[in-house]
Formats: C-alpha cells, structure tokens, sequence
C-alpha cells in the first residue's frame, strides 16, 4: 500500500495512506464448446520493483472451476479465502461440489457486498457447466459480470482483448465460419497472447499458469514468459 | 471550446442552457485517434484513424491523421488536431524548400530529424502531437520512428504507434507482425491491428486509411470499418 500527496485543489500537499495498490499482472480466459482455457501471470509488482516472480493468481475451486485474479493480491488473497470457505460450506450443506454457474453468482455478490470499500480486484471465471460445456466469466471491481466467450483483465487487459476480438470472435475479418478451434491450439494461442503482453507491458512477465478445465478435470500447467 | 464554460461570469449565463459537468480529458485525448506504421520486406505500410472527434462528440470521419510529405515518405500525427494540421503544414513547407534547394527529395531519416528538432524548439510550450515517420530511403531501405510530443525518437525494426490506443495497438502488433511481410500480407496485418485497437477505444475509429509504401509508388486503401 502507498501513501500518496494529494495536491489537486490546494497549495499545501498532504500526504494520504491509501489503502490500494496495484500489484500489476494479467489474466485470461477462453471458452470452447467442451472446455475453458484460463491463464494468468505470476508476476507481483510494487511500483517499478517486482516482490516476487513467484505468486499465482489462479485458484481452483472445484474439478469443474478455475478463478484467476488481478489487481491488489493481498484483496485477491481475502477473497479467494472467503470463496473457499464459502464453497467448502456448500459442499457440507449439499454434498456436492458448487456448480460454476452458482460461483460465478456467489462470486459477484461477494464482491458487491464490499460495494463501499471494494476488494481491488479483477476477476475472470473460467469452468464447464454441469452440462460440460465451457463458461468464462469477467468482472469489474464491485461484482457486475457477463458470461462471454473470452475476456482478459488486468495491466495487460488492453493489450489482449483486441487480439481476442480479433482471434477468438474473428471480428472484421470476413472469413467463412470454421469448426471450433481444438484445445491445443487455444493453449498455444493463449501462450502467446501473455507472451505478446509481456513484451510490452512491463508488469506482465517471469512465468504464466494456464488451467484447462474439460470433462477430465483440471490440468493446470506453467509456462515461461520473459523476466524483463 | 476547452474552457468555454469556466470563462463566463455566472450572472450572464443563462440558469436554462447550463450544461452538465462535462468530463475534461487529458489534452493529449481531447480529439482522439490512432496511427500505426509497419515495416514489410521491402516496404512499409502506415494507418490512421479518420474520427475528428471533440471530446464525446463525433463531428467528421474524413480526418485522415497522415499526411505524404514526400513521394515515398508518410507522416502520420496524433494528438490534438489543430497541433496535427500545424505540424503536417510546416512540414510541407520545410520540405518544399529542401526541394528547391537541394534539388531532390528529404530522406525519411533526415525528415525525422528535422520534425524532430521542430517539436523540441517548442519544448517550454509544445505540439501537443506525437508524430510516426515512415518511407523508404533512396536504396529503398524502410525506415519506421516515432516521437514524443518533444521529439525524442524512437527507432524500431518492426513497428511503431501512437495515439490514444497506444496499448491496444502495442499488443496487437506484438502479437501479429512477424519479419519479412510481403506487401499483400502486411496490408491484412496493419488492417487488422489498427481495426481491432480502435474498436476497443471510445475515442478513435470511425473509418481507416492505410498506404503501403514500395519502391513503385503507394497504394492507398479505405477500410470498410465499424462507424460507431
């Protein structure tokens, strides 16, 4: 967290603790017809200086979902301690794992009840539904969220999306519908979208985690990415 | 105007006209735009933009941000739009008597230096204008180089940006350019890197131009874009 000065309206500068700080980094998520790609870096920044090349932003919350999350970690990691107790609760109550549907609502009120002093994070939600089929979610700060097909948040968000909307929706481009790319191609080509976003943004590097949730489970595995 | 509204005396404004409080951008986004150049196997192409924009309001989409300055060298211009239009006609004015003088044509190199040096004589009170240069010299050798509104050039091998999609258009070019593009396929690189980083800025598109510049001459293409 920063302490910062204030000097907009007056002549006096006064320092001011603010209790957010951005740690950088950028997640990903793609959803195919059976499965969900989601990815993030592990870089963790303090202004120009990196605290630690080591620090995951995905967490797996069941064998069906995966969240992965930007922002200010220390907020990243109360919440993701919050859903997991919350989904350990489910469980108990249920006898079941919490469906990826329920989580993404869960998560959304999770983050609204914090309305006034918001978690400082930015959250995509990728899984497979109970029907197997693959679901991405992204979210703003204070829980508003869509179902989509792709999206990206984080330092490197801009950077990202429109390579998504170009890639993955194909927009302005006018080629014949093709069959839906294999699961392979999408690791390789989200590889390659936190690998662009490394180069240019400079709190996105070290390493990068990409999950890919499908009938079998989970299967979370690292990539690297430049240290620079 | 910018200020219109902090410039006149509450007793003589009209309580029935008064706007809302309008949000004052940065003056670098007042107008908006995009500009991107790239560099092909033997050529190079150069984008822009056509939006004239005044903060939210849209008022021309034939606003084209580049400019030929010489037969085989583009200048294309971001930033505030009467600072576009200045610089774009004292470069064709220096570059008119560099004609008459030396009885041939500016190389782009000699051209970046020359912009560069016009903008850093204003830098107590700039241009506020970051200009791309792109041509081919006389062996026909690409040369791409960006600036800063004070000049500071940077040279690049691959591609340059600028506008107020910065970010959008790095990853985009990060992610499609490779080395030794031929004319064809740099002209459906540079189209859809500028398509997909101006359809996720508020303040850019609204139409496109691209010029791929070779030793033959120029082909200029308008792109059939999203007009929102």
């Amino acid at each position: 967290v920063s302490t910062q000065s204030t000097g907009h309206h007056s002549k006096h500068q006064t320092m001011s603790f603010s209790p957010y700080e951005n740690n950088g980094g950028t997640v990903l998520a793609v959803a195919g017809n059976d499965f969900c790609v989601i990815a993030g870096d592990t870089r963790m920044s303090e202004g120009y200086s990196i605290k630690t090349r080591h620090f995951h932003k995905l967490l797996k919350l069941t064998s069906k979902c995966v969240l992965a999350t930007s922002g200010m970690q220390a907020d990243m990691l109360a919440l993701h301690a919050l859903l997991r107790a919350r989904l350990t609760m489910y469980e108990h109550d249920h006898g079941r794992e919490m469906p990826t549907t329920a989580i993404a609502q869960l998560l959304s009120v999770s983050l609204y009840y914090r309305r006034f002093f918001p978690y400082y994070t930015f959250n995509v939600l990728g899984g497979i539904d109970e029907n197997g089929e693959g679901l991405a979610y992204s979210y703003d700060a204070v829980g508003s969220f869509e179902r989509v097909k792709y999206s990206s948040s984080g330092t490197g968000q801009s950077l990202i999306q429109p390579f998504l909307d170009n890639q993955v929706a194909k927009l302005n481009q006018l080629i014949r519908p093709d069959d839906a790319p294999p699961l392979n191609d999408v690791v390789d080509f989200v590889k390659d979208a936190m690998t662009s976003a490394g180069e240019r943004d400079i709190y996105t590097g070290d390493s990068g985690d990409v999950a890919v949730i499908d009938a079998n489970g989970v299967r979370i595995e690292s990539f690297e990415l430049k240290r620079d | 105007g910018i200020n219109a509204e902090y410039g006149t005396p509450p007793h003589l404004t009209s309580t029935l006209n008064k706007q809302p409080n309008r949000f004052i951008m940065s003056i670098m986004e007042y107008n908006g735009g995009a500009v991107v150049a790239m560099v092909g196997k033997g050529c190079v192409a150069i984008a822009s933009d056509k939006r004239y924009g005044v903060q939210a309001q849209t008022v021309g989409f034939d606003f084209e941000k580049v400019f030929r300055i010489q037969e085989r060298t583009f200048v294309g211009l971001t930033g505030l739009a009467t600072d576009v239009q200045t610089m774009a006609s004292k470069l064709e004015f220096r570059t008119k008597l560099y004609e008459l003088r030396e009885e041939r044509q500016m190389t782009p190199k000699v051209l970046a230096h020359l912009l560069s040096q016009l903008l850093y004589e204003k830098r107590f009170g700039p241009y506020f204008t970051e200009p791309v240069v792109a041509g081919l010299d006389g062996k026909g050798e690409p040369y791409i180089c960006a600036m800063d509104l004070i000049g500071a050039q940077e040279l690049a091998k691959d591609f340059v940006v600028t506008g107020t999609c910065t970010e959008n258009l790095f990853g985009m070019c990060e992610s499609l350019w490779r080395p030794d593009l031929e004319e064809d396929e740099l002209f459906e690189i540079v189209s859809q890197c500028l398509l997909a980083s101006v359809d996720r800025d508020a303040t850019s598109g609204w139409g496109a131009v691209v010029h791929i510049i070779n030793a033959d001459g120029v082909r200029t293409r308008h792109l059939k874009t999203r007009q929102d």
